[in-house]
Formats: C-alpha cells, structure tokens, sequence
C-alpha cells in the first residue's frame, strides 16, 4: 500500500463525484405551468404566465419599454442605470447589469424579468437556474425594438397600448424615411462618435439611424460593430457631417473636434456641420430611438425637415 | 532540551490549526448574517435579514420567519460562502504548493499559464454563447478545458527526456501565457457588445455559487488537498534540492508531476466557476510561512483554510460594500491583501518569506 495505490483510489473517487455531479446538475429538470411560450432575442423558448404584475427590468431599454406601453406601475424593480422616465426613481434598486443582487432580486418575488442584451447568457442562465422567468429583449434594429414593444404589451395584456405606440413610432419612421428613401436624394457622408474616436460600424444601430435617416456611415466598411478609428481614417474620409454624443458618459466638446489635428480639412469642420445628440436615446435600444433617428434625419437633411 | 522544544513546536502547530478550523466556522456563521435583500414590502429601502432570523433558519425552525428569508439564506448566501471557502482554500494550496515546487516567492497558481487559457476558454464560451445552449456550465466548462490545455501544452513542451526543469516550464509557462493573453485580448477588441462580459469574468466574481456548483467543486478541491498533503514531506524535500531529494529515495520527477497536476488541478476548478481571483494564491501562503514556517505538513493545512477565510471575508465585503452593486471580488483581494502582505513584508525583513529559506 503505497502512496500511490491511494492516489489511484482517490482520482477514482473524483472521477466519479465529478460525473455524478454533472449528471445530477444536468438532468435537474423544471416544471413550467405555462400559457404562453415565447421565443426571446437569445433564442431561448420561454414560457410566461400571462398578465405579470410584479416586473424586474434589468436595463434602461426595457425599463423605457415597461413604461412606454402603459405597465409601469408593474415594475418592482429595476437596475442601476434605468433613469428614465421619472418615476423609475422611486423604483427599488437592485444593482447593475452586470452584477444583479440575486438577494434583492429574490426577495421583490418578481413573476418576470426583463433584461437585454447587456446581461449576459450566464447571468440568464443563473437568473433561470434560481426559479426566475427570464425573457431576453435584445433587438438588433429599429424593427426588432418595434417587435419587441409588441410582445412586451401581449405579454402583459396591454395589447392596444403597446400596438398604438407601436404604430406611431413606425408612422413617425415612415414620414422621415419617405422623404429619404428618394433615390435622387443627394447622400452626405456621417461619422458619429459615441466616445473619443469610438463610432458605430456596420450592424450597429448608429449605422442603421444613418442610413434610413438619409446619410451615408463613413464607418460602414469596418471589421467590428463598435469599432474605434484613427484620425487619418476619418481626415481620408472626409465627413460632411460630424456628430457627436453627450450625456452622462461622454464630456465631448465641439472644440475637441475642432482642435483635433488635421480635422479641420474636413468638411463638416469647415462648413461648421458639427452637431450633438443625447447619448441615451442614441444608444438604448427602446422607443426613443425614434427621437434620436428624427434628430439624425434633421441634421442630415435639414433641407428637408424644416 | 531539543526534545523539548520540538514537543512544543508540534502542540504549537495543532493549536493554530485548530484555531484557524474554529476561526472558519465562525467566519461562515458570522458572514451569513451579513447581506442586503429587498424590501419585502414593494418600494423603499433594502431590508436586512435579522441576525435572529439567520440562526434560526440554519437551526431548521425558518418557519418562524417569511419564506423568503430561507430561500436567501440556503440557497443564495450559504452557497455562495462554501463555494468562496473552497475556492480561497485551493487557489492557497495551489499557490503553496507552486512556491514550494518552483523555489520562487513569486509563484502563484497561475503561473504556468492557467490564468490565461482559462480565459481564452471562457471568452470562447461567451463568443460561442449564441450558438450553444444557455447553460450555467457552458463558461465553465469552457474556461476549464481551456486551462488544462494550456498546462497540458506548456507541460509538454517544457518536457525534455522525460524530465522537468522547473526554470524552463516557469519559462514556458510566462512564454504560452503572454501568448494566450494576446490572444484573449484580440477576442476582447473583436467582441464588441460582449466585450465586458469577457472583463468582467476576468476580474473574478463569486456570483456564480449554487449548490450545483458546491457539489461539483467540493469532491475535485478537497480531495486535490488531500493528495497534495500526502506529499507535503517530499514536497519540503524539493524545495531544498532536487538532488538532495533524490539521494532520500524520492521518486522526484514523478512527485513534480502528481503536484503539478493536481495543484493546477484545484486551481482549474477554482478559476471555472470563479474567474480570475488574483492575490489569494500568492499572499495567503506566504502570510502563513511567515506565521508557522516553511514546514509543507503544517504549511499547507494552514494555508487551506486561512485561504477559505480571506476570500470569504473578501467577498462579503465585495457583495456588501456598495449594495445592491457588486463588486468584482478580485479587486477587495488585491485592495485589501496588498498593503497588509507589505506590512508583513517590512517588518520580517530578514528574507524568512523566501519559500526555500529554513
């Protein structure tokens, strides 16, 4: 019996703890008295009982969601970051994004939470794996953010509210992009900056707001979604427009611009077309976009939007 | 006379260790009172759970307070806290055992690469996470597989005729490690949304406790201790000279092996469901060097638990601090173990923290 029969038996022993730990974890199944099932922008099959009336939303997208399409008073809960419309102020804190509090989460006994895709697939999987309702809005367009206020509102039963924002906003997409989806339309070219440097590449919202609001994304042939670019790549790309984000992240001014080297020899320095727009309806992805793609529309276009 | 004192230093040595046992369970019972849940009635202001409350549910009469309360207690907080007392108690072995292995102050568990292919392992989970299915498993899996490869790889390659020089697998290691990490941060600029998913992952974080992950944890870490003790005399025997080593019949190189595999081991297992919680394996074992000695038999039983209390205590205050915020346990490791480690540098200036110092 030396040391290392023991070692033999003892890595034996992990062996198959380990397995039957695996085994039990996986086949641990849950049971769903459901009346609908949905299919969420990760994918996921989620059953809901309809009509929630205690909601936990874990971003300021849905939180702007929940409370554009009436069910507001619903939300007992929402993370960190949500601060908009006003009454979210008063609403119970339970932590960021990226950190929920499980402990705050589980006490508020939410029938429902919302997250997006700011949450990531582990953290809905914990969410889950604690006997939570987890349903993922995670748009990848203007679209997909109208889809989602939809089934925000069929899943609540708030159907007619939601379906009349809904058909606003599209009517309110649809007056802009009528006038600029004119073939003969005269397509400057746009650079956004969301952060120093930083601006919106192909697949990105920033990208799309571009193109339906009538302009052309200097920064539409990018490797990345969110790509960061260098000086020389914006003084060869010359923009006609520069816009750039303010608000609670970004400090930009329009004399950084300005003053950035060689960036005056483009256009949008000289003829002084240099604008901003809030950060938060720029980048959440709930019904202010809509505001933020009519600024847009107005800046690139003020010929036509008067 | 030497008779006497050496009687003395083995009664010395138990009572640390026992008061080092009774000091974790304490720990465990104290921390798990401490904790902000929301306020049970709807709006307003986190609630706490009553101390009272705290004993009663683990005495099993829960009954007496809201459903709620043994929900967080059982299945929220007591997980979260056995997973943080075996996690501290394998990255401190882990680390020990490294120092003790390789002869330099500087080990840490993740020294040969660990941290890094974990990573890349993770990040390639995250990337991937559309494609396969959700699961609480998926990232630790992934981050386990891409650890053992990398050991594995920097085992392999640092290997020449069947033997191991520790300076060139420490070498190796550094060397596949910046690699990795290269290649970890290309994943992280191309990730784009998901970009601080993979940051914050590697920062560390306990969150990720549930009684599944306790139970696969518990058999992997506490039996990768016990067979690292079991080699604690030959271990103590390395750290003074391979050669030495050999001529008192120690197999050497295949001691090397089952040491490395099995601290990476506890260490991999750690770093899966946890990320990457720096500090633990490099202070905690020299704190305790400092405290008992160079001795392996005692060292690592030592460095086990005060492990297991740090990070319990660490992430209390990580989970507490700036409630309903969290914060990434890896930074309160760092903040917290740093200045106390200088400390404890400054006033032991004779060098006695150098592992291979008798």
């Amino acid at each position: 019996m030396d040391k290392f029969t023991i070692i033999a038996a003892i890595c034996g022993i992990i062996l198959i703890s380990f397995s039957t730990g695996f085994y039990l974890a996986i086949n641990e199944e849950s049971e769903w008295e459901s009346k609908l099932t949905i299919i969420d922008d990760y994918g996921r099959d989620v059953s809901i009982t309809i009509n929630p009336q205690r909601i936990i939303s874990l971003s300021p997208s849905t939180t702007e969601i929940l409370f554009a399409v009436g069910m507001g008073d619903r939300v007992i809960g929402v993370d960190e970051y949500s601060d908009y419309p006003e009454e979210v102020k008063d609403k119970t804190k339970i932590g960021s994004y990226l950190t929920p509090n499980l402990e705050i989460i589980i006490s508020l006994k939410p029938d429902l939470i919302l997250v997006s895709d700011m949450t990531s697939k582990d953290d809905v999987a914990i969410l889950e794996e604690k006997g939570l309702t987890v349903v993922v809005l995670a748009p990848r367009d203007i679209d997909g953010i109208i889809q989602d206020i939809r089934l925000v509102g069929a899943i609540g039963n708030n159907s007619a509210e939601a379906n009349n924002l809904a058909d606003s906003l599209e009517q309110r997409i649809n007056a802009v992009t009528s006038k600029t989806s004119n073939s003969n339309l005269n397509r400057p070219s746009v650079y956004i900056e969301y952060y120093p440097y930083w601006t919106y590449g192909p697949g990105s919202f920033g990208n799309d707001l571009i193109l339906m609001a009538g302009g052309r994304n200097v920064a539409s042939t990018t490797i990345t979604a969110y790509p960061e670019i260098t000086s020389e790549f914006l003084i060869a790309s010359n923009p006609e427009i520069i816009i750039f984000t303010v608000g609670y992240h970004a400090s930009t001014t329009v004399e950084d611009i300005t003053n950035r080297a060689g960036w005056d020899a483009t256009d949008a320095v000289k003829y002084n077309r240099i604008y901003t727009i809030d950060d938060d309806i720029m980048a959440r992805p709930g019904p202010r976009i809509v505001d933020a793609f009519e600024q847009l529309a107005e800046m690139i276009h003020p010929e036509l939007f008067s | 006379m030497f008779k006497i004192d050496f009687e003395k230093k083995r009664i010395k040595r138990k009572l640390i260790l026992a008061s080092l046992f009774c000091a974790l369970i304490f720990t465990i019972i104290i921390v798990t009172m401490i904790g902000t849940m929301g306020p049970l009635g709807g709006q307003g202001v986190p609630e706490k759970i009553p101390f009272k409350a705290v004993l009663d549910v683990l005495s099993g009469k829960g009954y007496l307070w809201p459903d709620v309360y043994e929900t967080i207690i059982l299945d929220i907080r007591l997980p979260r806290i056995l997973l943080a007392v075996l996690v501290g108690c394998a990255l401190a072995v882990s680390g020990t055992t490294m120092q003790g292995l390789f002869k330099n102050p500087m080990a840490d568990p993740f020294l040969i690469g660990l941290a890094p292919g974990a990573a890349v392992g993770a990040s390639f989970s995250i990337l991937l996470g559309i494609s396969i299915s959700i699961s609480i498993y998926s990232t630790p899996f992934f981050a386990s597989v891409g650890a053992m490869l990398t050991v594995f790889a920097v085992y392999i390659i640092a290997r020449s005729s069947g033997k191991i020089r520790v300076e060139t697998l420490l070498l190796t290691g550094i060397a596949v490690g910046s690699f990795l990490t290269a290649v970890m941060s290309f994943m992280m600029y191309m990730a784009g949304q998901q970009f601080r998913f993979m940051f914050f992952w590697m920062l560390g974080g306990l969150y990720r406790a549930s009684w599944e992950v306790v139970v696969i944890a518990f058999p992997v870490i506490i039996l990768g201790v016990i067979i690292i003790q079991l080699f604690a005399r030959d271990l103590n025997a390395i750290t003074l000279g391979e050669e030495p080593a050999t001529h008192l019949g120690i197999d050497v190189e295949m001691v090397k092996k089952i040491l490395l595999i099995f601290s990476s081991l506890i260490a991999g297992v750690a770093v899966a469901f946890t990320g990457i919680i720096g500090f633990v394996g490099l202070i905690i074992p020299h704190m305790m060097r400092i405290l008992v000695g160079p001795d392996h038999r005692i060292l690592l039983p030592v460095s086990a638990l005060a492990g297991g209390i740090f990070l319990v205590w660490a992430d209390t205050v990580a989970r507490t601090v700036l409630s309903p915020t969290e914060i990434p346990v890896g930074i309160i490791t760092a903040l917290c173990g740093a200045p106390f480690f200088i400390y404890l540098l400054q006033k032991n200036k004779k060098g006695r923290f150098v592992s291979h110092a008798t």
